[in-house]
């Protein structure tokens, strides 16, 4: 069997061992989500006005709690540094890593988020527009997010500082975003914005790996 | 993790001393700078007839939010220089810088607010410039905080150099971006390739100040690398000597 | 299987880590059928050392040359188990070598039956004693062809018995060809090696 097999094969079987992974994320979201009208006013207008940008911000915060300790239990298991040995760059295999993340741990965020989007009386057509932003977005917030569990691997008492430290180069994705949002809203053209977005994701999702890789042999190379 | 030098200039000893020397011209030239140019500044340029005094600030404002960003790229240079020449003063540089830029592009935020005061008549607005200059902050908390985190000097080094990398090709991004979503500031002042909106006697102190406060930050720069060479070189028997005679 | 031959050279290697001098000026040379030891101290480096063989760590200084050619040419031909579990906990001892090793399913069966784990494939590795999730750790050595081993304390938590199947797989390694470089705090008994003591460094 190929490596890119034998990875999606492990991925999925670590997921039938630990369901709760999948479901603590999207178990956050929606409390998250809860927390805003008992926040502010169970005023269907109000919540709608400001709905789909909570929902965005609550699946970044849902998704950077995913992805923290991502190579985290691999790395210490010293199962990570068997990667090293396998027949592929380590850079693909880390992608290979991110992709799997993404389809199991990420998309079934975004599938849970038109929930969200009824609890706050979000409109339809922006509902849509949210999740279409979403589903071109989080390929790049995920990689980043990878890269900050990466470069904070080897450090015991590190925290969340691999979210603190990725969360700035978050900015152009979530002002794209948003910028999609308030297109949908006012019904005119959301296309160029999309592209956009879906280009930086693209482009992070190319680059971003080698840089995880890079920290990932570093930190290898720092333990004993 | 241990010190091995590629380069003769490298050698942290050599630096040490080297760099006392260069810290004393850049002192006194800041100095001499900042006197010259503050005075100016404040005291004989013109009043704007628009803001006032209060725009006298921007002597301080401006030099110092130039720096918070050639500081960043300062970082990334000196990333450049540890990966690809393994050079580890880069890396001694890439620490003292952080913890210099963002101790600058806290200045500028601050010094921005107390303009935005009588300016708009608030201390914080979301405008564009200020909200970048905010998110670079954050990127210099990250980097020094990465550093913090990560015990083995060497690796930490090294994190931090893929962190500034990623940062630095990042910057332009959230710059434009964080642009488009806001436009409603005053347009920059001093552009490098147009003539500048200010007459000669606003602008020429201005560039003085400038001139002082990069040579002020290459002084402050050297000082804490030397602080820093002296500290991982603990054991070297040229730091015991010195701190023997001190 | 019989292994070409092979010829590790270590030269003038040098290794620091937080400050404190490892080792310098090692040099060694190991060809086909030998056995290394690594002995010394703790903290002496031998783990340290495993790893730079084993192209985990960067060389700092010094040079490392498998058949005259650079380390990172080799890294495929290298088996190398840290000290570290190497098995992930939430899977089966099955599943956790399908994806460290390429090798069909009876392979690892009989593998696994060499290490005495028959009749555990599709037991967690959590629900293993230590000594039997070390074992599915070491099973790839039954399956794996790679002609040089880097095995850090592969004795650790293993019953006598289990010594003794090491030992042997160790030997007939070696006989084929293979080379084999560990570390461990209790010599073994059955085992022809030449041992390599660190720690003497001022």
């Amino acid at each position: 069997m190929s490596i890119e097999k034998r990875m999606l094969a492990r991925e999925l079987k670590l997921i039938a061992a630990r369901p709760g992974d999948i479901f603590k994320p999207m178990w956050f979201l929606i409390l998250v989500i809860s927390m805003v009208p008992l926040a502010l006013a169970p005023d269907s207008d109000l919540l709608a006005e400001i709905g789909s940008a909570m929902i965005w911000v609550a699946t970044l915060l849902a998704l950077l709690l995913n992805t923290e300790h991502l190579f985290q239990s691999d790395f210490s298991d010293g199962v990570l540094e068997q990667w090293l040995f396998l027949d592929r760059p380590l850079a693909w295999l880390v992608g290979l890593k991110l992709v799997a993340h993404w389809l199991f741990h990420v998309l079934p965020l975004i599938l849970i988020t038109p929930i969200a989007g009824l609890m706050l009386s979000v409109p339809t057509e922006v509902l849509i527009a949210l999740l279409i932003t979403l589903f071109v977005a989080t390929p790049a917030l995920t990689c980043f997010s990878g890269l900050g569990a990466a470069l904070t691997l080897g450090s015991s008492r590190s925290g969340i500082l691999g979210v603190l430290v990725m969360m700035p180069l978050f900015v152009p994705v979530v002002i794209l975003a948003a910028g999609v949002l308030i297109r949908a809203t006012d019904g005119s053209d959301t296309l160029p914005l999309l592209a956009l977005l879906g280009a930086f994701s693209v482009v992070a999702a190319t680059l971003v790996p080698i840089a995880v890789s890079a920290a990932i042999r570093l930190n290898i190379g720092g333990s004993n | 993790m241990g010190w091995r030098w590629f380069h003769q200039w490298g050698s942290p000893r050599l630096f040490y001393e080297r760099a006392g020397r260069w810290q004393l011209v850049c002192g006194w030239l800041a100095l001499i700078l900042l006197v010259a140019g503050s005075l100016w500044g404040l005291g004989f340029a013109p009043v704007d007839y628009q803001q006032g005094n209060s725009y006298r600030i921007i002597y301080l404002h401006v030099p110092v939010a130039f720096l918070a960003q050639a500081m960043y790229a300062a970082m990334a240079v000196c990333a450049v220089v540890l990966f690809v020449w393994k050079m580890k003063l880069a890396d001694v540089a890439m620490q003292a810088i952080a913890v210099m830029g963002f101790a600058f592009t806290a200045l500028a935020l601050i010094s921005g607010a107390v303009w935005g005061k009588p300016t708009w008549g608030t201390y914080w607005v979301w405008d564009a410039r200020l909200t970048s200059m905010l998110i670079l902050a954050f990127l210099y908390l990250g980097v020094i905080g990465l550093r913090a985190a990560i015990q083995d000097p060497d690796q930490a080094g090294k994190a931090c150099g893929i962190l500034v990398l990623v940062g630095v090709v990042n910057l332009p991004i959230i710059k434009y971006s964080v642009e488009w979503w806001n436009t409603l500031h005053q347009p920059a002042s001093l552009k490098l390739t147009e003539k500048p909106a200010m007459p000669a006697s606003m602008w020429v102190p201005l560039l003085v100040n400038i001139l002082g406060y990069y040579i002020a930050a290459a002084y402050l720069v050297l000082g804490s690398m030397r602080a820093i060479v002296l500290e991982r070189e603990r054991r070297a028997t040229w730091v015991k000597e010195l701190v023997g005679r001190a | 299987m019989i292994f070409e031959p092979i010829q590790i050279e270590i030269s003038q290697l040098r290794c620091e880590r937080d400050d404190r001098l490892l080792f310098k000026n090692l040099s060694i040379k190991l060809e086909s059928g030998q056995i290394l030891r690594v002995a010394g101290p703790n903290g002496a480096g031998k783990t340290t050392l495993l790893r730079t063989l084993a192209g985990l760590f960067d060389i700092q200084e010094g040079e490392i040359r498998l058949n005259q050619q650079p380390l990172k040419e080799y890294l495929e031909r290298i088996l190398y188990i840290g000290h570290k579990p190497q098995v992930t906990k939430d899977l089966t001892v099955l599943d956790n070598l399908k994806f460290l090793t390429d090798v069909d399913e009876t392979a690892l069966k009989s593998a696994l039956s060499a290490v005495g784990l028959k009749g555990y494939h599709d037991s967690l590795v959590k629900e293993l004693s230590q000594g039997q999730g070390r074992r599915c750790a070491l099973a790839r050595l039954w399956c794996v062809d790679a002609p040089i081993w880097i095995l850090d304390e592969p004795y650790t938590a293993l019953d006598v018995d289990m010594v003794k199947t090491l030992d042997a797989r160790i030997t007939e390694h070696v006989a084929n060809g293979g080379v084999c470089l560990f570390t461990t705090h209790q010599p073994p008994q059955q085992l022809d090696y030449q041992t390599l003591e660190l720690g003497h460094v001022d």
